[in-house]
């Protein structure tokens, strides 16, 4: 254990380095056995008397898709018309205000679709789902799950991330839409086109690689969420104050993952 | 079935158990059998190692070295399907009941038969509605757990515990956090259940009366050791200094070593 004039020597930043790199390594070890484990499960639950439900998925798909929507629809509609208003701003400077379109439909449809969605689904339901497993935790409701013979993470894991793998790609489709719908309103009269004109050009300017791109980054975030909530929910130590912590743990965690990974992704699809 | 025929069966049979947590030992060389039929209370202080005790021969903890067999079969050879179907002969009423607080008292009492068997709606719910008078919570049925007493909750959890017919009901601290009437009717409830049901219960306590009233048999446990093993006439009447301590509720000075003080108040342990 560091003594107090340790702190902040080198050994010490080396050490805790050290700790937070293990820490971070076990994270991610734990992270893909769940994945692996819920796919099993998944797959095997009904041969194995461990069968996974449709009832809760759909409950969960409810939950983090259906309720979500009228938000997903505002925050999107405000990123498609906030785009628009940048890019003719900056394009009318060359003369090119009309490329706008293109630019609206491919930034939204490859990133800020999925971004946005993502972000406001780890804020959303992430954080619940953290809530929910670590108050489970605390007042030993996993404990008697496993000693009713039923599997946790076959009973509380898969149909959250079954839901979310289901819902999150779907939201992004939505939100696409609406985004471009909103940009659509405000930029045809804008460029003295009309809003049919600008639809027709959105799909020139798009095509199926674009949408697959930004699915299926939705769908890779959609297992970092879920995961990321379950782990951080289960690590949860203490009483209610613990629950608060690993919430707000797990929406940090969850953002953090998705914008780094969007890099990476984008890194390997574009380099 | 006769005393001396249940006597013949053990239905938990643990040996040389030691666990640790992290580096710290909380269970030495613990061996201990349970009979079939017989209500096993397990009693100690705070931090004597009960509670470890009961996790590991409910299967929620991995030990150090040592076997725990539970109706026959060796926990740690078991694969996670076996064990699992284990689970089923097994009951628990976790100290706070650990109800599912998002369902309701019969969603809840249902979920072992729902997870389980392939009874239809109607089936499952006659027989919860049965658990739940043989609690006494008949008319509770579609409360959530918030809207539940203390002593409602430990009811309820029992009839969960009870709902697939198990041959083994584990009782963690049933007592705990109850005043002494709803207490001492849950201690009725336990012997009930062990003579209309024959089954063979574990209980951990640190409820002496508690204790006294329902036990065939008592296991003190004290630092991670067992003191006695014995009826309740045997307990009371042990000449060991600890036992007798824990029985009169003296407070037992811990014994410290200088040198080791020394290290502790440095933070150096």
């Amino acid at each position: 254990m560091a003594t107090p004039e340790e702190q902040g020597s080198p050994a010490h930043l080396l050490e805790s380095l050290g700790r937070g790199a293990t820490r971070f390594v076990d994270a991610f070890g734990f992270g893909a056995h769940l994945f692996f484990e819920s796919f099993y499960w998944f797959v095997m639950g009904r041969r194995v008397g461990q069968r996974v439900r449709s009832a809760p998925i759909f409950s969960q798909m409810m939950v983090i898709g259906v309720n979500a929507i009228p938000i997903v629809s505002m925050l999107s509609v405000a990123i498609g018309v906030t785009l628009s208003m940048q890019g003719i701003n900056s394009l009318e400077q060359f003369g090119a205000q009309h490329q706008v379109i293109f630019m609206v439909a491919l930034s939204v449809t490859r990133e800020f679709g999925p971004l946005i969605t993502g972000i406001l689904v780890a804020g959303r339901s992430g954080s619940a789902l953290a809530a929910r497993i670590s108050t489970m935790v605390i007042s030993q409701e996993i404990d008697a799950l496993k000693v009713m013979g039923i599997n946790p993470v076959r009973y509380i894991v898969v149909p959250s991330l079954v839901g979310m793998m289901i819902v999150l790609p779907s939201l992004t489709l939505w939100s696409i839409g609406v985004s471009l719908a909103g940009s659509a309103l405000y930029v045809a009269p804008r460029i003295g086109t009309t809003v049919g004109a600008y639809l027709t050009q959105v799909n020139a300017s798009i095509d199926v690689d674009d949408l697959a791109h930004g699915l299926t980054k939705s769908l890779i975030f959609a297992v970092l969420i879920t995961i990321v909530s379950v782990i951080d929910g289960i690590s949860v130590k203490g009483g209610a104050e613990g629950v608060g912590r690993v919430t707000t743990s797990a929406v940090v965690h969850g953002i953090s993952a998705i914008v780094l990974t969007d890099m990476i992704f984008v890194f390997m699809t574009t380099g | 079935m006769t005393q001396a025929q249940r006597l013949q069966q053990p239905v938990i049979e643990v040996d040389n158990l030691v666990t640790h947590y992290g580096e710290r030992r909380i269970l030495n060389d613990v061996s201990l059998t349970i009979q079939q039929g017989e209500i096993m209370v397990i009693m100690g202080g705070s931090g004597s190692g009960k509670s470890t005790l009961l996790r590991h021969l409910m299967a929620l903890e991995r030990a150090t070295s040592g076997s725990i067999r539970l109706l026959g079969r060796e926990l740690s050879g078991l694969s996670q399907q076996e064990l699992y179907k284990l689970c089923r002969k097994i009951g628990v009423s976790f100290q706070g009941g650990a109800l599912f607080s998002s369902m309701t008292v019969i969603e809840n009492i249902i979920l072992p038969l729902r997870e389980h068997t392939e009874l239809d709606r109607m089936t499952m719910e006659v027989m919860a509605r049965m658990k739940l008078q043989v609690v006494d919570l008949a008319p509770f049925e579609n409360l959530m757990p918030s809207q539940l007493s203390g002593g409602m909750i430990k009811r309820a959890a029992i009839a969960r515990a009870i709902i697939m017919d198990p041959a083994l009901l584990f009782f963690d601290e049933p007592s705990a956090g109850l005043d002494p009437v709803v207490s001492s009717a849950l201690d009725e409830l336990i012997l009930e259940l062990r003579d209309a049901m024959q089954m063979t219960i574990v209980v951990v306590t640190h409820e002496l009366d508690s204790a006294f009233k329902i036990a065939d048999r008592i296991t003190v446990l004290d630092k991670g050791e067992i003191l006695t093993v014995g009826t309740v006439d045997e307990v009371r009447n042990s000449s060991n200094e600890r036992i007798q301590n824990l029985l009169n509720r003296r407070f037992e000075a811990e014994e410290l070593n200088p040198d080791e003080y020394l290290r502790r108040l440095m933070g150096q342990v």
